[in-house]
């Protein structure tokens, strides 16, 4: 179950910034499925982790990160 | 924003109609991963003919079996070490860490990886921003930072946040003070036990840390930081503003934290948590008010979901409303209040540990205790407190143990307890969770 599109999980409209905080987590995420070097792998992975803290926070998504 | 009172204002706000809908999208979303990817989780919900899909929202909540300490145990003894409850690869694990062992249980073994890291220590920092605390304060850790994960994901919430973190793993009590001293830490970290031996130490050594430059202290780990007396004496030693914490292992983090309103409670970070209140021998829920077992669902832990895990915490919830900080989260008022198995039966009259530190506590000359149970007689329980009397107060002792003796018993239904003078620093000192329960008797009642 996730949140509509342009909605947070509660139904309501996402605010500019909210906007832009999910933009940048659906763009992390795919580097994920790229074949990258340890050091940017392991990077990413870092930052997949500590993003889905602000985009839970906010009811933005209820998904898991796979890391 | 950043420096209002609020870590999360969107949810520490949020209407309760708004809460439980998120709780209830948050439930379902677990409850489909627990059942897809942990065998224990599918094994429970399988006996408990419960199907993902009959959880739709908050109200399903009690169609969900509970989860026990118990059957966690024998799933990690069957299948060790870790059991079948993981729901991510193990090879997905950053750390590996235990329950603290007090208990003389055999530990729990829990892994969590990238992502429950950064959720274990996002959730200290609600309580760490709550009570007041933002980057420029230098916090420090009094902290052994071994396998008891107790204040890991609190030093890793305070550098998120952007305080100085000061760890003293390797440091002694001595150590400890004069660092606290020397960088002029203004947060300490520590359990309540702890906190005095250190605010101890500190005057043996001639530092007056209630002068010094901690404004507040951290407690964790004992039912004892929200104890009203244990607090104030707390707050004297330091000169400094006390606020409770409380997690476990089996959430890998905190729960519940005090706001710097201080309404005699702790806020349940409910956006990331349900905790129930159960009646401990029916399982049936109770109401605001009456005391009962925390019961804990944890939407934030990836390799190790929890579902309606029975803690045999003792609570009393009480509305939000009863805190004037704006949260709209309930609290536990009194915060823990006891373990369920706690209670000392002694010639048929319950006697809880933490209420004999609530009376004890209220004596300044009381330096360290130990509730001292035995036999008598080869027949007879008794009960004795032993006491360290603190420097000044050894002339008046007869008349505060008469005294100390007469509110004991008199908020133990009458029963007779005997209070006795030991020497000076002949009592144990604890660093983590204290144990002032020594149990000799031949026949332990019911406990």
């Amino acid at each position: 179950m996730g949140a509509a599109r342009g909605k947070d999980l509660l139904g309501n409209d996402l605010t500019a910034e909210e906007v832009r905080l999910l933009a940048v987590w659906e763009q992390l995420k795919t580097l994920l499925d790229d074949d990258l070097p340890p050091s940017a792998r392991a990077a990413v992975e870092e930052a997949v982790a500590a993003l889905w803290q602000g985009v839970n926070d906010l009811a933005l998504t209820d998904e898991r990160p796979p890391v | 924003m950043t420096d209002g009172p609020y870590w999360n204002p969107k949810t520490e706000t949020l209407s309760r109609e708004d809460l439980q809908k998120l709780q209830g999208i948050r439930l379902s979303g677990l409850v489909e991963r627990a059942w897809h990817t942990s065998a224990f989780h599918r094994r429970l919900m399988d006996e408990a003919g419960v199907k993902p899909a009959d959880i739709q929202g908050f109200d399903d909540l009690r169609r969900l079996p509970f989860t026990t300490r118990d059957a966690w145990m024998d799933c990690q003894a069957e299948k060790p070490p870790y059991g079948d409850l993981l729901a991510q690869p193990r090879e997905s694990a950053i750390r590996y860490h235990t329950t603290s062992g007090t208990s003389g249980r055999t530990p729990l073994r829990v892994l969590d990886g990238r992502a429950d890291w950064k959720w274990i220590a996002e959730c200290w920092c609600y309580g760490f921003h709550g009570f007041g605390i933002r980057p420029r304060d230098r916090v420090f850790f009094a902290f052994s930072y071994g396998t008891f994960i107790g204040f890991w994901g609190a030093h890793y919430g305070t550098e998120k946040m952007g305080c100085l973190v000061l760890p003293s793993g390797n440091m002694n009590t001595t150590q400890r003070v004069h660092l606290i001293d020397e960088l002029q830490a203004t947060v300490v970290c520590a359990t309540p036990t702890y906190a005095l031996r250190l605010a101890q130490e500190g005057a043996s050594l001639g530092i007056d840390l209630a002068a010094g430059s901690v404004e507040r202290l951290i407690l964790s780990g004992e039912p004892a930081g929200s104890i009203p007396a244990t607090k104030k004496m707390i707050e004297k030693q330091w000169g400094a503003k006390a606020a409770d914490t409380a997690g476990m292992t089996e959430i890998g983090t905190i729960m519940m934290f005090e706001c710097e309103h201080q309404p005699g409670g702790t806020h349940i970070i409910e956006d990331h948590f349900i905790e129930e209140v159960i009646d401990p021998a029916t399982g049936e829920p109770v109401e605001y008010g009456e005391r009962g077992e925390r019961v804990v669902t944890s939407f934030g832990r990836g390799l190790i979901p929890l579902i309606r895990y029975r803690t045999r915490d003792l609570v009393i919830k009480a509305p939000a409303s009863n805190c004037s900080c704006g949260r709209t989260w309930d609290l536990y008022d009194g915060g823990i209040r006891g373990r369920v198995d706690d209670m000392l039966l002694v010639r048929g009259t319950n006697v809880y540990p933490r209420a004999v530190e609530a009376i004890v506590r209220e004596y300044p000359a009381v330096d360290e205790f130990q509730i001292h149970l035995y036999t008598a007689d080869g027949i007879r329980d008794e009960i004795e407190v032993l006491c360290e009397v603190r420097q000044g107060y050894e002339g008046q002792w007869e008349n505060i143990a008469r005294r100390l003796c007469d509110d004991l018993s008199s908020n133990n239904e009458g029963l007779g307890f005997h209070v006795e003078l030991v020497e000076a620093q002949s009592l144990p000192r604890f660093e983590l969770k204290a144990k002032r329960v020594k149990d000799d008797r031949t026949v332990k009642g019911d406990r």
